[in-house]
C-alpha cells in the first residue's frame, strides 16, 4: 500500500505545480453553475414550491455538487492517457515494475482529482452560499458520510474509465466509449436527478454507475437520510467489486495481446 | 553461474496490412487482413553473473522483443526463460524487485519532481526501508556525481544529467541485472564517455550483470567483454569482443600513394578497395598474406606515404549484418 500512497503523493507534488492553470479551468465550471442558477430560478416561480419533491435550493444544491464530482474527475485526460498507453506501448514500461497498473492508474489520478476537488468544492461551496444565501444543514457525521460517499464514487468512476481506456487492448480506440458514458453520466445523473425521470426507467438509473458516481452523494447533500446514506454505500461497495473486477479482468486478458515494437 | 538463460524463444507478431488507396481502406473494415512477423526465431544464450554483455542488431532485429521478453513485459510464444531462476512470465512482479531496466528512449521518472523525490518515489515502489533508500541515495549520488542538481526538477535536466538520474533511480533496488536500451543515445562524445565510465564503475563496485543494447559501437568496444549480434530475429553471432575483434581483425586496410603507378590486381589475399594511380588503397587478408608480401607487391623503394589501420568496428559488424541477411 505504501507504494500505492506514494505513487499518489507524487502525482499531488506534480499538479500542485499546475495550481493556477487548474484554478483558470474552473471558469467553465461557474459559467456552468451560473446558468442552472437562473435556470432553475426562471422555472420555479415560487422558491419553496417543489418539482419532484426538490425546491430550488436543493434543485441547484444537487446540480452543484455532481458538478463538483463531474469537474474534478477530469475524466477525458485519464481516458485518452490509458488509451495511448495501450496503443503507443508505453504500457509496457509500467509492466516492469513491481505494481499493477490498475492499481498504479487509480492512485495516480486520484492525485490529480484530490487538488482539483479541493479546488472546485470550495468555490462550488462559496457560489452556492453567495447566491442561495443557504446551505443545507448537515452535522459533522453527515459531512463525513457525504465526503465518504464522494471518495467512493471518485474512485468507482476512475475505475470504470480505466475499464473503458483498456478497451484499447482490443480496439483501435476506446474514445467513443468513454463518449457515451460520460454524456450518460453528465444527462441523466448531473444535470437532473433521478426522480425527474419517468418512473419506468427510474430502476435501470438507480441501478447503473450513475447512482453512485453522481445521484448518491449529491442526494445525501441536499437531504441526508441514513436509509439512504446505507443503500448508497451498500450500493458503492458493491460497484467497487464489480469496477475493480472488470478492470482486472480487460487487463489480464490485453496484456497478453500487447504489443510493443521498436526500440 | 548463469542469471540469464534464454532456450528457444520465439516471438510473433500480428500486424494488421491494408491494400493502398480508398478501396483499400473500404475492403478493410470489412475484412481486416494479417501479416505475421516472426520478430524473434529460436534464441537461446546464457549471461553469467556479473557480465556486460552487448546485445546489438539493426533496427527490427528483434533486440529489444527479446529484452522485452527477458523484462516480463511481452510474452513469448515459444520457448523458455530464467531469469535469477524465476520465468518473468509466471513471476513478473517477484522479477520486477531483482532487475532493473533503462530505455534511453524513455523517460520513466517523474518530470516535475526532482532526482531526489524520484529517488524515494522508486525506493518506495519497491518496498525498502526508508532509511535505507537514504543510504542508497547517498551512496549512488556519489558514484554518479548528482549533487549539482540532486534538488533540480527533472525537466530542467540537461539529457546527461537525466540518463545518469534515469540509471541511479533504476538501481535504489539493488537490482542484480540491469538492462541498458540505449542509454547513450542523443549524447554528446563527452557526456557519453562519463556515462560508460560510471556504468563500468558501477559494475565493478555492485557486480550487477550487465546487458546493452546501443547502436554506438564505443559503447559496445568500451563496455562489453561479450557481445551477441541478432538480426532478422536470429543470433547471428555470440562471442567475446576479443574474439570477434581476433577473427575480423585480420583484415588491414593498406592506404599508399605511390611515386610511380602501381599495376596491381585483385589475387588470393589482396583485394583493391580504390586505384586511382599513385593513391592505393588495398585489403589485406593476413590468413592469406602477410603485410610484408603485400608491400613487396607494392615495392616498397616506389612508397611515399603509408597507413596500415584496422578494418572498423562498425564496418566489421555491418558486415555482420550482411551477412545475417544472406
Amino acid at each position: 500500500m505504501r507504494k500505492y500512497l506514494y505513487i499518489y503523493k507524487s502525482e499531488v507534488m506534480t499538479n500542485l505545480q499546475y495550481i493556477v492553470d487548474i484554478l483558470v479551468g474552473f471558469i467553465s465550471y461557474c459559467i456552468i453553475i451560473f446558468i442552472f442558477l437562473n435556470l432553475w430560478n426562471y422555472i420555479y416561480s415560487d422558491p419553496s414550491e417543489l418539482i419532484n419533491g426538490y425546491n430550488m435550493n436543493q434543485m441547484i444544491w444537487y446540480v452543484t455538487i455532481t458538478e463538483i464530482l463531474w469537474m474534478s474527475i477530469s475524466g477525458r485526460k485519464l481516458c485518452r492517457k490509458i488509451c495511448n498507453d495501450v496503443r503507443s506501448g508505453n504500457i509496457a514500461y509500467n509492466i516492469n515494475k513491481p505494481y499493477n497498473y490498475v492499481e498504479y492508474s487509480l492512485f495516480n489520478h486520484l492525485g490529480v482529482v484530490t487538488i482539483r476537488f479541493v479546488c472546485v468544492f470550495v468555490l462550488g461551496i462559496a457560489m452556492g452560499i453567495i447566491f442561495l444565501r443557504s446551505i443545507p444543514s448537515l452535522n459533522v457525521l453527515q459531512i463525513a458520510g457525504f465526503l465518504l460517499t464522494c471518495l467512493l464514487a471518485t474512485v468507482i468512476n476512475i475505475l470504470l474509465i480505466v475499464a473503458i481506456g483498456l478497451i484499447s487492448f482490443f480496439i483501435e480506440d476506446a474514445n467513443p466509449f468513454y463518449w457515451l458514458y460520460s454524456k450518460l453520466i453528465l444527462v441523466v445523473g448531473t444535470i437532473f436527478p433521478v426522480e425527474f425521470f419517468p418512473g419506468v426507467i427510474q430502476p435501470i438509473i438507480k441501478a447503473s454507475p450513475i447512482y453512485v458516481v453522481s445521484y448518491g452523494p449529491a442526494r445525501l447533500f441536499v437531504n441526508f437520510e441514513t436509509s439512504q446514506f446505507i443503500n448508497v454505500i451498500v450500493a458503492q461497495i458493491i460497484y467497487l467489486i464489480i469496477s475493480f473486477s472488470i478492470c482486472h479482468f480487460i487487463y489480464s486478458k490485453g496484456v497478453k495481446r500487447l504489443n510493443v515494437n521498436g526500440g | 553461474m548463469a542469471v540469464i538463460t534464454v532456450k528457444n524463444l520465439s516471438k510473433s507478431f500480428k500486424v494488421k496490412t491494408k491494400e493502398k488507396g480508398l478501396k483499400g481502406s473500404l475492403k478493410s473494415i470489412i475484412k481486416t487482413k494479417y501479416k505475421i512477423i516472426k520478430a524473434v526465431k529460436n534464441i537461446s544464450f546464457s549471461v553469467e553473473k556479473g557480465e556486460m554483455i552487448a546485445f546489438i542488431g539493426p533496427n527490427g532485429a528483434g533486440k529489444s522483443t527479446s529484452i522485452k521478453m527477458m523484462t516480463g513485459i511481452l510474452y513469448p510464444d515459444k520457448g523458455s526463460i530464467d531469469i535469477l531462476g524465476l520465468n518473468p512470465v509466471k513471476e513478473r512482479k517477484k522479477l520486477a524487485y531483482e532487475i532493473g531496466c533503462v530505455f534511453g528512449q524513455k523517460e520513466q521518472l517523474w518530470t516535475h519532481l526532482t532526482p531526489y523525490d524520484n529517488f524515494r518515489f522508486f525506493g518506495a515502489i519497491y518496498d525498502i526501508p526508508n532509511s535505507r533508500v537514504e543510504k542508497k541515495i547517498n551512496e549512488l549520488k556519489e558514484l554518479f556525481e548528482l549533487d549539482d542538481f540532486i534538488n533540480t526538477p527533472v525537466r530542467n535536466l540537461s539529457l546527461g544529467q537525466r540518463i545518469r538520474c534515469e540509471i541511479v533511480a533504476s538501481l535504489i533496488h539493488e537490482p542484480k541485472i540491469l538492462f541498458l536500451d540505449e542509454p547513450t543515445i542523443g549524447l554528446d562524445p563527452v557526456v557519453k564517455e562519463n556515462i560508460r565510465v560510471l556504468i563500468k564503475r558501477m559494475n565493478k563496485e555492485y557486480k550487477t550483470t550487465v546487458v546493452l543494447t546501443s547502436h554506438d559501437v564505443s559503447d559496445i568496444e568500451k563496455l562489453c567483454k561479450r557481445v551477441i549480434i541478432v538480426n532478422n530475429g536470429s543470433i547471428v553471432l555470440d562471442d567475446t569482443m576479443e574474439n570477434l575483434k581476433y577473427h575480423y581483425l585480420n583484415k588491414k586496410i593498406v592506404d599508399a600513394k605511390m611515386k610511380e603507378q602501381v599495376n596491381l590486381d585483385d589475387e588470393d589475399g589482396i583485394t583493391i578497395l580504390k586505384d586511382k594511380g599513385y593513391n592505393l588503397k588495398i585489403e589485406v587478408d593476413t590468413k592469406k598474406k602477410s603485410v610484408s608480401d603485400a608491400l613487396k607487391l607494392l615495392n616498397p623503394d616506389n612508397i611515399i606515404d603509408i597507413n596500415i589501420s584496422n578494418v572498423p568496428l562498425e564496418q566489421i559488424i555491418s558486415d555482420i549484418y550482411k551477412e545475417g541477411d544472406k
